[in-house]
Order: structure tokens, then sequence, then C-alpha cells
């Protein structure tokens, strides 16, 4: 049973951590991040990689789509346009890796918000098709910008360098990506404790109330997209950074939809969801690749089976969230954890 | 309570490692990595290539391996997705000492490339021919075990300045990557060939009714048209309404599009359609190809295109690494790489109709088949061809 | 040749393509119609036709005229257990929840298949012949032809079904008033199972005739998102603007790829998918009514 929480003030109420255990948790989570690359192999250490660059993206949906309630289906494209900025500026200018990943957050953040252009028009499910042709056309412009994109064949970027020391090690990425993410996790959480976030979620309940109480729709609606394509652009920066080639086909559409799979999973317009839905839509995956390793000795033609099995997966984690915990793995932890804070005087 | 689930699953994760990672094998194993594409939209290329890896592998064991060590094949399926083709790229290594790997796309070649340059450790071969890999000095490490596209359409385009020189050419190519990969070298060549390329259709990539590039096709009057960028569909709609309009230009393709069993399925339309293969086909009558022997015996049932390019593969992987053995060398990426250009007038058993030498990161050499549908089978339509000066 | 026949040869070609996609997006207007689900889903329904026509026709050898109904009832059977099983569970959400529902859906059926069937391209049997049509002097392809008139005469018999049929009538009362059409004894619930069941026969029907262009393969329900287009610039409760959208797309999609090249195809779909929004969001034909979603 948790006890002693009566907060003196505002301020202490709209902390983010406001018990003891939860600094303690938290403070532990922040070591285990930092020791994890000691422990880790090569192969843990790229998924931890790839998770960081999800859960960023993912958060920025998570602003847009689970706190604004605007719908995109265009997150994988926006996170293009930071990866291509970021490789053209490494290649044009050779500017330091971390102005590359803010430009490709601002660049991404401008796209963005042109594309949020239409939610001032359309909403809901209109608006998650205007988003789809925004991702075709952003494609097509990736192809035949041959001059600034290089085409179909793409761009390859030079690694990372950090106070000239090349970042090439998944070991030295981690050391990047996972403070970047942390940072802009933090930020997502702060926002929802201003004014702009406030303003988001009531947008979000009631469009026409949060106008009556003097929230400019367009602004905060194109405020929304920016910043939610600022997040996918630095996250498309980190994936250019890791994957080092960028070309067209590096976004396809489908991985658009992973993010929204991502947030729903998760949880939607919770921070945790985001963070939860994409560290587990990442290595949902992988974690299949080693049951089909088990069942290969019983049943040898399991590895045949491996991708329609993770796109059936994939399917029902979407549907059966859905249907049966809307509110996603966000909300089985809260359920865990109200468990023992009631504990034991509640079964 | 957040983390709490981290905590396990990391260490549920970390437990599973374990318990997956537990080599049987003998330690001095010369072990080939692998990402290969077992299912997804390139999984009949990829089980045909695990196939073939595995044949060629069993043969040398049987003869005792190399220098006494057994050579092993250690892979994971990626369903043709670049970031499962890295992941699985990390998994092989961080468990296994790998100095030869199979790569599955033109997109993880690249991407992985930087990576084997800083290893150093090793050297790379893949199910891509993509023209911007076959330079020995972007990817020093990396070769193909047959012509690049660029090399493709050159040989189709030798045959034709010699069966009708001054020929008009259309080029229909996918608007992928992959389809456009040899569009300006083809041009190229085909002018320095005196050939005309009168018309270039590009197709979108989901593109399923071709009837307004067929007229474009039927305006254009070709007496040949070049493919590239398929594996089947659209090419056998092209085809069938090209007929049904009365066109007598001939269709061709590259390896990826020459399988004969895709063929088959296609039926009577498919006569007469040509292409250029790097390989023998599985049913090949040919004197001196006692590996094509070996693989009848082994296997009663035709094996794909791709069959015959993990097979050669796996032959010229170990062939460097012998090679490199002999020379008292360590097995690494400079070491197997000077070995693999080494290779000069190689017999490859008959899987290639001609000696074949590496010098670079491809091996320039192919031959135009055509399709028989009485047959069911493809029929060498030329001699081997050979780009290589 | 000269450049009008030319012209006149693309445009028809144009209007043929169209009228597939006409008959996809009807698929998609049946289902919105009587239940506002934008089921993203029809593509893969689409895919599944064509697999099941495939299974018929080629596993079980049963001749074309056997296999083609047999196909389109599998599709209509999918859209029941789809609509008792996992839509009818979600009634009353959020409608953002559902449209993921459908995506998640097309997801499950496209791993079956590729489960089933397996990831390579396929040559469906051919069963329409292959002498080509001539309109005068002008080609037009003996499979884009019959698609043509598939199309049409689908589209015309829903048109008089919907004037003329009870059960027609009950869906159009149930897509303009729900509660009104309860409260006149209409079964709603019997409305939105006919609607689903209708919907994706009409996509597995064009599965067959697109896969026996094409051929078919797991990947072919991106012809969906074509077909979304369409009912987004025709409107997304009108029938016939899922004909004349249908047969609008096409014709651009056929200038645009000949005049400009094949890579433009796409790109103006969706430029004029964005215009439309911009301008005109419910659609040529549909209800002006500004979503409230």
């Amino acid at each position: 049973m948790q006890i002693g929480t009566a907060k003196l003030s505002y301020r202490a109420d709209e902390a983010l951590l406001t018990t003891k255990p939860q600094r303690l948790w938290m403070a532990a989570l922040i070591a285990g991040l930092a020791l994890a690359p000691l422990v880790l192999d090569n192969y843990w250490l790229y998924l931890a990689c790839l998770v960081a660059i999800n859960v960023a993206s993912a958060t920025g949906i998570n602003i847009l789509t689970g706190f604004t309630g605007l719908v995109s289906l265009g997150q994988a494209a926006f996170m293009a346009v930071g990866a291509y900025t970021v490789a053209v500026m490494d290649a044009r200018l050779g500017t330091p890796f971390l102005v590359n990943l803010v430009a490709g957050g601002v660049v991404a953040a401008a796209v963005g918000g042109v594309v949020g252009l239409p939610s001032l028009r359309v909403k809901g499910l209109y608006l998650a098709i205007a988003t789809i042709a925004a991702s075709f056309i952003l494609h097509f412009v990736f192809v035949n910008w041959e001059s600034l994109t290089n085409g179909n064949s793409g761009l390859t970027v030079q690694p990372a360098t950090f106070f000239g020391t090349p970042l090439t090690d998944y070991w030295q990425l981690y050391y990047v990506f996972v403070p970047i993410t942390g940072l802009m996790v933090l930020g997502a959480a702060n926002l929802f404790r201003t004014r702009i976030g406030r303003a988001f979620i009531a947008i979000r309940d009631r469009d026409i109330s949060a106008e009556v109480l003097g929230i400019s729709l367009l602004r905060y609606k194109l405020l929304s997209f920016a910043v939610s394509s600022f997040y996918a652009g630095v996250a498309g920066g980190m994936w250019a950074y890791f994957f080092r080639v960028v070309t067209p086909e590096s976004f396809p559409f489908i991985y658009s939809v992973f993010f929204l799979a991502a947030i729903i999973v998760g949880g939607m317009g919770t921070i945790l969801g985001g963070i939860l839905g994409a560290i587990f839509m990442t290595l949902v995956p992988e974690l299949l690749r080693f049951v089909v390793e088990w069942i290969t000795p019983i049943y040898p033609n399991a590895v045949a089976a491996l991708s329609p099995i993770r796109t059936i997966v994939f399917g029902g984690l979407i549907i059966g969230f859905l249907i049966a915990e809307p509110k996603g793995l966000a909300e089985i932890v809260q359920r865990v954890r109200r468990f023992f804070h009631l504990w034991p005087f509640k079964k | 309570m957040l983390e709490f689930s981290r905590r396990t699953l990391i260490a549920a994760s970390a437990a599973i490692t374990l318990g997956a990672a537990l080599p049987a094998q003998a330690a001095d194993d010369i072990v080939i990595g692998g990402s290969i594409p077992l299912t997804g939209v390139f999984a009949f290329a990829g089980v045909g290539i695990e196939a073939g890896f595995q044949d060629y592998l069993k043969i040398l064991n049987e003869q005792g391996g190399i220098h006494g060590r057994k050579v092993r094949l250690a892979y994971e399926d990626t369903a043709y997705k670049v970031d499962a083709s890295v992941a699985a790229f990390n998994k092989l290594n961080s468990q296994e000492e790998i100095h030869l790997y199979y790569g599955d796309s033109t997109a993880f070649a690249k991407t992985i490339n930087p990576e084997l340059d800083r290893k150093g450790s090793m050297i790379m071969a893949g199910a891509s021919f993509a023209s911007e890999l076959n330079d020995p000095k972007a990817y020093p490490f990396q070769f193909m075990a047959g012509p690049d596209y660029t090399e493709m359409t050159g040989i189709l385009l030798e045959y034709i300045a010699k069966e009708k020189p001054g020929a008009k050419i259309v080029l229909v190519n996918s608007d992928t990557e992959f389809g456009r990969d040899p569009i300006e070298g083809t041009k190229a060549r085909a002018k320095a060939l005196g050939l005309e390329v009168v018309e270039e259709i590009i197709t979108p990539p989901t593109a399923v009714d071709v009837s307004t590039e067929v007229l474009k096709l039927r305006r254009a009057r070709p007496d040949y048209t070049i493919f590239h960028g398929y594996v089947l569909a659209p090419v056998p709609e092209f085809i069938s309404q090209a007929r049904q309009l009365g066109l007598e230009t001939k269709f061709m393709g590259t390896f990826w599009s020459m399988d004969s069993s895709l063929w088959a399925k296609v039926g009577d339309l498919a006569d007469g359609y040509m292409g250029v293969m790097p390989y023998r086909y599985y049913y090949d009558e040919a004197e001196n190809a006692p590996m094509l022997e070996q693989i009848r015996q082994m296997r009663p049932d035709y094996q794909s295109t791709a069959y015959m390019q993990g097979f050669l593969s796996a032959m010229l992987f170990t062939e460097a690494a012998k090679r490199t053995l002999d020379d008292g060398k360590e097995l690494n990426a400079v070491n197997l790489k000077a070995s693999l250009n080494s290779i000069r007038d190689f017999d490859t058993g008959g899987i290639i109709g001609t000696p074949i030498s590496i010098p670079g990161n491809s091996i320039p050499v192919g031959r135009i088949y055509q399709y028989d549908a009485s047959a069911q089978k493809m029929v060498p339509a030329s001699d081997w061809i050979s780009l290589q000066e | 040749m000269s450049d009008l026949l030319f012209f006149i040869e693309v445009t028809l070609a144009g209007l043929g393509s169209g009228a597939l996609l006409s008959l996809t997006a009807l698929a998609f207007v049946l289902i919105y119609k009587a239940t506002r689900v934008i089921n993203l889903a029809v593509g893969e329904v689409l895919m599944l036709g064509g697999y099941l026509f495939f299974a018929f026709a080629s596993g079980l050898n049963l001749p074309a005229w056997a296999a083609i109904p047999l196909a389109v009832a599998g599709g209509g059977l999918v859209g029941a257990v789809l609509e008792r099983g996992v839509i009818r569970p979600m009634l009353g959400e959020n409608p953002i929840s559902v449209f993921m529902v459908t995506i998640g859906i097309g997801s499950v059926l496209v791993g079956l298949v590729e489960l089933v069937w397996g990831a390579d391209p396929i040559a469906l049997p051919a069963f329409m012949g292959n002498t080509p049509i001539f309109l005068g002097e002008a080609y037009v392809s003996r499979k884009i032809a019959i698609g043509f008139a598939v199309a049409a005469v689908v589209i015309g018999f829903f048109v008089l079904l919907f004037r003329t049929w009870r059960g027609g009538v009950a869906l159009r009362a149930t897509a303009s008033d729900q509660a009104a059409a309860y409260s006149c004894g209409i079964n709603v619930p019997g409305v939105f199972s006919a609607a689903w069941i209708i919907g994706c026969g009409t996509a597995a029907g064009a599965g067959i005739l697109l896969g026996s262009i094409g051929g078919i393969a797991p990947t072919m329900g991106v012809f969906g998102l074509s077909a979304l287009v369409v009912v987004i610039v025709g409107g997304l409760d009108s029938i016939a603007g899922a004909l004349v959208g249908g047969l609008l797309i096409g014709l651009v999609e056929a200038w645009a790829g000949t005049y400009l090249g094949g890579e433009y195809k796409i790109v103006t779909t969706f430029g004029i998918l964005i215009v439309m929004l911009m301008i005109r969001p419910y659609g040529l034909f549909g209800t002006t009514e500004i979503e409230r979603l």
C-alpha cells in the first residue's frame, strides 16, 4: 500500500515523478540503460539502437495521433525527409552530426506542417488518407529529384563523428541514440504539462469546445503536425547514421502503419504507451525468430513459415489490442502497478 | 513498473539468446554466414540459394573440406527486409567466427559495406547483381557470382548486334532501384554497338494492367524488347497483348526473370522468350559438366536458377578460402579477396560452360537461352558470350 | 499510325483499367454506405479472391464457370466472418480504431495467403481467350474489354438493386439514418452483414479479373489503395461516384503514364486526391457533410 504521497503544492502535484519509489525505479532504469552495453552482445545492441530510433518516432506520432487526435499514416515519409536531410547535409556541408540531426528534424517539421494543411479542412479518416497521399508524393520526389537525392540508388552517409572518433560500433551509437531518445521522450512528457500540450489534448477531446476556449485550431493543429514530424525527422536522421544508406525504398508505407500499430498496441495518448509499443513491436518479430528456432527440431519447415507468421502476428496484435485492450500495454502496466499499490488490501 | 517489465524483457531475451546459441559443431569449422530470404517476396530465390549452398558444401565436405576443415552454412531468414538482414548479420557474427558472408539485397550490400570495411575479416557475395556494387574501389570486399545487371543487358546487346545489326530496341524497366539499375549503361552500350533505343518504358512497381504500355510498344515497333526489374509479372501480359496485336518483337529478360519453372506455368505464351543466363540450367546436356551430373544425382527434380547461383557462390567462396589457406595466410578480407581475384580460367565443373576469371567484382559472362514451350525447357540460343577483353 | 488513333487507344485502355478500379471502389462504397467503416482490407480480400479462384480452378480442376461463383461466394463468406467476428465487437468504437482493425485484418489475410500458397507470383489459368478486339481501327485488350463489361454489368445491377429491391432500400435507409431504420423494423445488423458479404464478394470478383490480367501475388492488395483514391474522389457513399471516379482515375493514369512516363502514374493519382481533399473533401457525388470523426 502506497502511503504518504500527499502533495503540498501544485508544483509537486504536476511533477513527472511524484513518489520516492518512482524516482528510485527511474534511477535504476537509467543506470540499467547506461550499463546495458557491457552485457549485451552486438546483436542485442543493434536491436537496442533500432528500438531507440523507433521509440523516438513512435513518441512523435503519439503526440499527433494519441494526444491531438489527428491520424497520420505518413510518419515513415517524415522520417525519410529527416534521413535525406541528414544525408545531404553530411555529403554537401560536412556539418557535425548533432547539427544535422536537428536540421533533419526542422526540415521534417516544415514538411509536416505543409502536409498538415489539409487537417484544417478534413479530419479523421480523410486526414489519414491525405497523409497516405503525401507519403507517396514524397516518395516520388525522392526518386526523381536526382540532383539532390541521387534517385533510386540513394545516398550513402559517412559515420557520425564525436570529437574526431567515428561512431561505427553499435555500442557507440547506443550511447548517442539512447540519450537523444531519452531527451525527446522527456521533452514530450514535459510538453503535456504546458499550455501547448494541454491545447493538443483539448483539441483531441472536442475541437469545437477547444476553439471556444480560445485555442486557435489552425495554429495548434499545424504545431502538432510540426512537432510530431520533428520527432520523425530526428528519428530518421538517427536511422540514416545507423544504416548509413538512404534510398527511397528505405521507408516503405508499411513502416508508417508500423508506427500507428506501435502506439495502438502500446497505448495511445500516454508517453509510456509510445515507448512500450515501439519496444514491443520492434522485438516481437525478432523473438519469433527464436521461437522458430525452438520449433525447428520438431517441425523442420518452421523457418518457411516465419515471414507469414510475422505478418499474421503483426495484424493479429493490432486487432487483438483494439478489441480486447484498447488502451494498450500502458493500461496493463497501470493495472499491475495499481495491484501493488493497493496490495494487500485489495485482491 | 516500466522498469520491471523492461528488465524482465531484457533478461528473458538474454536467456533466449543463450539457449538458442549453442553451437554444436566443431570449433575449427569454416563458417559461411548468410542473410537469406527464405520467405517474403524473394522467397523463391532464397530457398534455391540455400539448397545450392548446402549441396555444394556437402560435396566439398565429403571430399574432406578445406585442409581437413569442414565448411558449414549458418544462415537466418530475412524475408528480404534490410533491417532483418542486418539483424541476421549481427546475430550470426556474434555467435560464430565468419569470414564469408552471403547477403540478400542491394540495399543490404550497400548498408553493410562500411561494416565489412571496418571489420576487415570477411568477404561477401549476394543475390544482388547491382551495377553499383561492381566497383572494387567502393566495394573492396564484395563480389557477385555472375555479371552485373548492366553487363547482363550488355551480353543481350552483343547478341542482338550480331543477329541483327542496327536493330531497334525498347527498354522496359520497373520503377524500382532494381529496375532502373542498368538503363544508363544499356543505352550507352547500345549506342556503341550501333543499336537504336527507340523507347524507354517505366512501369510502376505495382503495375497490373499494361495495355497503355503495350500501345507504346506497338508505336515504337522494336525488333527486341528488353525487360529488367521483374521476376515474372507483368511480362507475360506484355507478351500476350503484343502477340494479340501481331507485334514481331522478340522479348528478352535478365537473370532473375529466367527461371524455367516460372515460365512453364505461363505455358505456350512463353514460347520464344529469351534472356541472359550466367549459368547452365539443371537439365542442360553438356560434355565435361561433372558438377551438373552430381547435382542431378543429388536432386532428381528440377532446381531453380537461384540454386545454381547459390551453388556457384559456395564454390567461389570456398575456392577463395582454399587458396588463402594454401598460401598459408590468415583468413581475412584482404587475403580472401586477393585469392578470389587470383582465380583465372577456372573450371566450374560445368556450372558455367566456359572457364571464368574474376579480376574485379563480377564474372561478366553469360549465354542467351530461349524458352521452348513444347519441351518446357530453356534451350541455348547462343554460345557463351564474355564481355572480358 | 496517327497520333489521334493512338490517343483513342490509350483512352480506351484507360477506361478499361478504370472499370476495374470502379469495381473495387464499389466494394469500399457498399461497406461504407451501410456501416460507416472504411475497410482498408478490401485490397486483401480482392487478393484472396484471386487465390480462391486459383485454388478452385487449378487445385480442384473446376471449370471457370464453376470456379468464379465459388471464389466470389468464398469472398462473401470471408466478409461475413470478418463482420461477425471482428467488426461487430467494434460497433460504436471510434471510427479510427475500426479503420486500424481493418488494416490489421489485411495484414492477417496476407500472412494466411502466404502461409497456404507461398509468396511466389502465380499465373491464373486462362479463361478469357486471346482474340483481340478492335473498335473500328482502335485496339482494345480482350481482358480489359471483358473487365469493362463485367464492371459495367455489376455496377448497373447494383444501381437497380438499390432502387428496386427491398434489401437495397433497407440498406439505403440504414445509410441515411440508423436509428430511424431500426424503428421502421429494418434488421440493421442484418444489413451490416449483407453489406460486408456483398462488398467482399465484389472485391473477390474484382480480384479474379485483376489476377487473370496480371497474375496473383500476396502483394497485389496494394491495388486497394488506388481504389481508395477513387472512392475519395467519387464520394465515399456514392455508387455513381465509384463508377465516375474509377473511370476518371483510370483515364488520368493512362494519359499520365503514356505522355509523362510510367513513374508519373501514382504521383498524379495521389496529387488529384490531395487537390480533391482540399477543395471538395466529400467527393464528386458524396453526401455534402463535413466528416465528424
